[in-house]
């Protein structure tokens, strides 16, 4: 309990009993971070995060670069731990099971946690390959099965229409807008319940960006989605919770309207209103 | 209802279970068989290294340092020394570097500062093309074509203006003066073009485009800001190259030299055929001689015994010179690498 | 003063200049030099019978049999090299990271790639072609396969490096993404990471052949040679490079003239090799933006 203080203690949590010191009111939390500490070799990246993700909303986290966000996202499903030197102490509860815990399945966090990134990736596949391939490692299907399931993927990610004559053709032909919608059908296509964007916009034009935004809208229905965004208006536009990171500390995490409108601490106004980052 | 649910769902588990042990295993099993490839290549180097040395061992034992020292190869005798292959080795592969060298430097310099942009492309792609040509055609046009060139053109010149022995009779002024010159210019058979000058202008050509590819490549690191404010201070292209690309790349373009002289040394075919193989000393460059890897490849077939072993106990004398050699080159350039932040 | 000091510096400008330029010109000139020589002697010297009649012939054979030979060596050789390359290389680029071996192994294998043909040679003599004979009591010494295996030890560096490189310019991104969907790390190796550096592991594939094709030295002591034709690859076995050899140490010019004319052949097929190669590179340049 003793970490418990070092939290509380910590700069962007108030006397609120609860760690992340916001009150989620009636939202089950999906995922709960306590005591999260990161370290790069020896540098300290994260200090101490606590917070609560809520289940199927939309959870932005914002900060001036090198703040540790994307950090953050990648320990939500352990990518990190493929690079040597890494490590994450503290813990992850994900639906009652610490996702940090070295016994919980690689395989069964990879399917509950989705991860789409910065620039779109695309195998050097067919487009039905890209969404297929994922699917097989983690369920054997008959080819109608699959072919339902890769229809259902693209779909839910607004690509269908524009693809569904040319399944067959290279996923690299794609436009990178459309290529990056792929890339969230191929992790939709395992049915996870978390979904991580890590600056999924970043690389993409205007129109490609606000195609991405509607579509993070309609899939919160059923996922439950984490955002890493250095783009401030789109944390506004289209998230629920956002979460203000400085130098590796979680500094507020409150409801978006709050952190945009009236944030309790200086330095996420300071942000917000663009003196600083 | 409620057993049946979990039932199922502790079935989901271990099903899983099995699936993530299975993955690890063929993970780790697959890694397994990748490493074992890579140790391959360690395998051939030290392999090459040891049978060589295993199978040279007597000849090592019977002759001790004097193998190293001895010029003489006489097998009829069964008499082996290393000093005449290896002398020719070295001197095949210094006058490589002495000629190679400045031409490659010529090449890459014209390659990044002087040629117009469209003529980069194709002119070093030709240059490229000399290192696809198969060594035993190098030979081959050596011996044919290039050594009866050397004997008419070349040869003459020299001897006539630095042996003491001239074809045309009239000992030149500097020999006079400096009669020690003339011992690196005598020739038995004045007329006869192979020997250890022509032996290393081959060379010379075939490591002519190892040497410059290395040398253009490092000359392109250079950032561009740095030879700008050269220019803009006035400085020449000349200048440019000599005061700021030349420091700048040092340690890489000594690299570079280097793996041209690694090359040189354990080349074969393009050797075997204009050096002579003959065994007697000399100082003289227009002298004819051997070199280890002709002589391996001359002798090895036939040789028994003993002189089956001094061939082995050659190449490992060869391959650890090389390795030598092209360890000190690739520590030269991962240097540079590293300056580069590569 | 100054003007003085401006006329030697451009003087000295000047004279570099030329310099590079006659340097260049000498290269040139020696590669045109090589291969008009190539050319002229070796399409003087095509006939038929080159490609019909094996060496056993003498002045009135062919190449027939020593072609046959290098093709089935460096089959041998290719397909040794390429899978043990190709998993070398890949360990290196994807799995050396956490350990100390993988920059020895990447450092030594680029001193592999110059080190000399002739002692790989004899260490395959050392390994394969003693063994065997001992084995069999005489009955298979000098092989095609020995000859396969010392092609294989120069291909090898060959390929390990171009995967190497080409494995490690594959965005890390692909590999993330792969992984969080949890696919095994050696399923994304096989059929993600060599699939998009496939192109260029091809390319390393075919340099590595144009440069086995050329390699004489270590078939002396392994494959040895043989003036019939044969498709055995435990018997001794012909190559071009070895003929080629041999029938240029041979005193008489008209046997000269059958080692231009295989000059010819081996040249083209290693140059055509290398322009194919190019080709494949350039193309999978394009395909990977």
């Amino acid at each position: 309990m003793t970490n418990m203080n070092d939290v509380v203690s910590q700069p962007g949590f108030g006397t609120s009993p609860h760690a992340s010191g916001v009150d989620l009111g009636q939202v089950p939390a999906k995922m709960t971070v306590r005591d999260l500490n990161f370290y790069y070799n020896e540098f300290h990246a994260l200090k101490n995060i606590a917070m609560d993700v809520p289940e199927k909303k939309v959870t932005a986290i914002i900060g001036p670069s090198g703040c540790g966000k994307s950090t953050l996202l990648r320990i939500f499903n352990r990518i990190y731990a493929i690079y040597p030197g890494l490590r994450a102490q503290g813990e992850i509860v994900l639906d009652g099971e610490n996702i940090l815990d070295p016994k919980y399945s690689m395989n069964r966090l990879r399917s509950k946690v989705g991860m789409v990134f910065q620039k779109p990736v695309p195998f050097p596949m067919t487009i039905f390959e890209n969404v297929a391939y994922g699917i097989r490692h983690h369920e054997k299907l008959s080819r109608q099965k699959m072919e339902e399931r890769v229809e259902q993927a693209l779909r839910g990610a607004a690509l269908w229409d524009e693809v569904k004559d040319k399944l067959r053709q290279s996923a690299l032909g794609l436009s990178g807008g459309q290529q990056q919608r792929l890339c969230i059908a191929r992790g939709i296509a395992l049915k996870p319940e978390v979904l991580l964007l890590d600056e999924p916009t970043s690389a993409l034009d205007p129109i490609a960006t606000s195609r991405i935004e509607q579509l993070v809208e309609e899939l919160k229905k059923d996922f439950t989605i984490v955002i890493v965004t250095h783009n401030m208006q789109q944390a506004a536009r289209c998230s629920d919770m956002t979460a203000f990171m400085y130098m590796g500390e979680l500094i507020e995490f409150d409801r978006t309207e709050k952190i945009f409108t009236k944030p309790d601490k200086k330095q996420t106004e300071d942000y917000i209103t663009g003196r600083f980052g | 209802m409620h057993a049946t649910a979990s039932n199922v769902v502790s079935a989901e588990q271990s099903a899983e279970a099995a699936r993530n042990a299975k993955d690890s295993r063929n993970d780790v099993l697959f890694g397994w068989i990748l490493k074992a490839c890579a140790l391959l290549v360690l395998l051939a180097l030290v392999g090459a290294a040891a049978s060589t040395l295993w199978l040279g061992q007597d000849a090592f034992r019977t002759f001790g340092w004097g193998f190293l020292t001895s010029a003489t190869w006489d097998p009829s005798n069964d008499q082996y020394g290393a000093l005449v292959p290896v002398m020719g080795t070295v001197g095949t592969a210094m006058i490589a570097l002495v000629v190679a060298v400045p031409i490659s430097f010529g090449i890459a310099l014209f390659l990044t500062e002087i040629a117009p942009q469209w003529l980069r492309g194709p002119v070093s792609s030709a240059i490229e093309l000399l290192a696809g040509i198969p060594s035993i055609i190098y030979g081959m046009w050596g011996l044919f074509i290039f050594a009866p060139f050397v004997a008419e053109h070349i040869k003459p010149w020299l001897m006539n203006n630095f042996s003491a022995d001239p074809p045309d009779g009239k000992v030149s002024l500097l020999v006079v003066k400096l009669p020690w010159i003339a011992k690196f210019f005598s020739s038995e058979y004045a007329f006869f073009g192979a020997g250890v000058l022509t032996a290393g202008l081959v060379l010379a050509v075939m490591i002519i485009p190892f040497i410059s590819s290395v040398m253009r490549e490092v000359f392109q690191t250079v950032p561009t800001r740095l030879k700008e404010s050269a220019y803009a201070l006035g400085s020449s292209t000349w200048e440019v190259v000599w005061d700021i690309v030349v420091p700048y790349t040092r340690t890489a373009v000594i690299g570079g030299v280097f793996l041209g002289l690694g090359r040189a040394l354990g080349e074969t075919m393009a050797v075997a055929f204009v050096l002579g193989n003959t065994f007697k000393f000399s100082w003289s460059f227009l002298e004819t001689g051997s070199s280890i890897a002709s002589t391996i490849a001359n002798q090895f077939g036939e040789a028994q015994g003993l002189q089956k072993s001094a061939l082995m106990a050659l190449a490992f004398l060869l391959f650890v010179v090389t390795f030598i050699v092209l360890l000190i080159a690739r520590l030269m350039l991962r240097r540079m690498a590293t300056k580069e932040g590569r | 003063m100054s003007s003085a000091l401006y006329t030697s510096r451009r003087v000295k400008n000047v004279l570099a200049m030329i310099f590079s330029v006659i340097a260049t010109g000498i290269g040139l000139l020696f590669l045109a030099w090589i291969l008009w020589e190539t050319l002229s002697q070796g399409i003087s010297a095509l006939k038929p019978q080159l490609f019909t009649k094996i060496t056993a012939y003498r002045e009135e054979g062919g190449l027939a049999n020593a072609m046959v030979g290098s093709l089935i060596l460096n089959t041998l050789g290719i397909l040794i090299a390429t899978p043990i390359g190709v998993a070398a290389g890949t360990w290196l680029a994807e799995y050396s990271r956490r350990s100390r071996l993988g920059p020895t192994i990447r450092f030594l294998n680029d001193i592999l790639l110059s080190a000399p043909s002739i002692v790989l040679g004899l260490f395959v003599y050392t390994i394969v072609v003693l063994p065997s004979k001992y084995l069999t009591d005489g009955a298979v010494t000098f092989s095609g396969v020995a000859g396969g295996i010392a092609l294989a030890l120069i291909a090898l560096p060959v390929i390990v490096r171009t995967t190497d490189e080409m494995l490690r310019l594959v965005p890390g991104t692909l590999r993330e993404a792969a992984l969080s969907l949890g696919v095994p790390q050696w399923k994304l190796t096989l059929q993600i990471l060599v699939r998009s550096a496939r192109s260029g592991i091809v390319t390393g594939v075919l340099l590595a052949l144009a440069r086995i094709s050329g390699e004489t030295a270590p078939l002396l002591f392994t494959a040895f040679g043989n003036n019939f034709m044969t498709f055995n690859p435990l018997d001794k076995m012909p190559s071009l490079p070895q003929i080629i050899y041999e029938y240029t140490k041979d005193p008489s010019p008209d046997i000269n003239v059958l080692a231009w004319a295989g000059a010819f052949v081996l040249t083209m097929f290693v140059l055509a090799l290398s322009l194919i190669a190019r080709f494949v590179f350039s193309r999978s340049k394009v395909s990977h933006d």
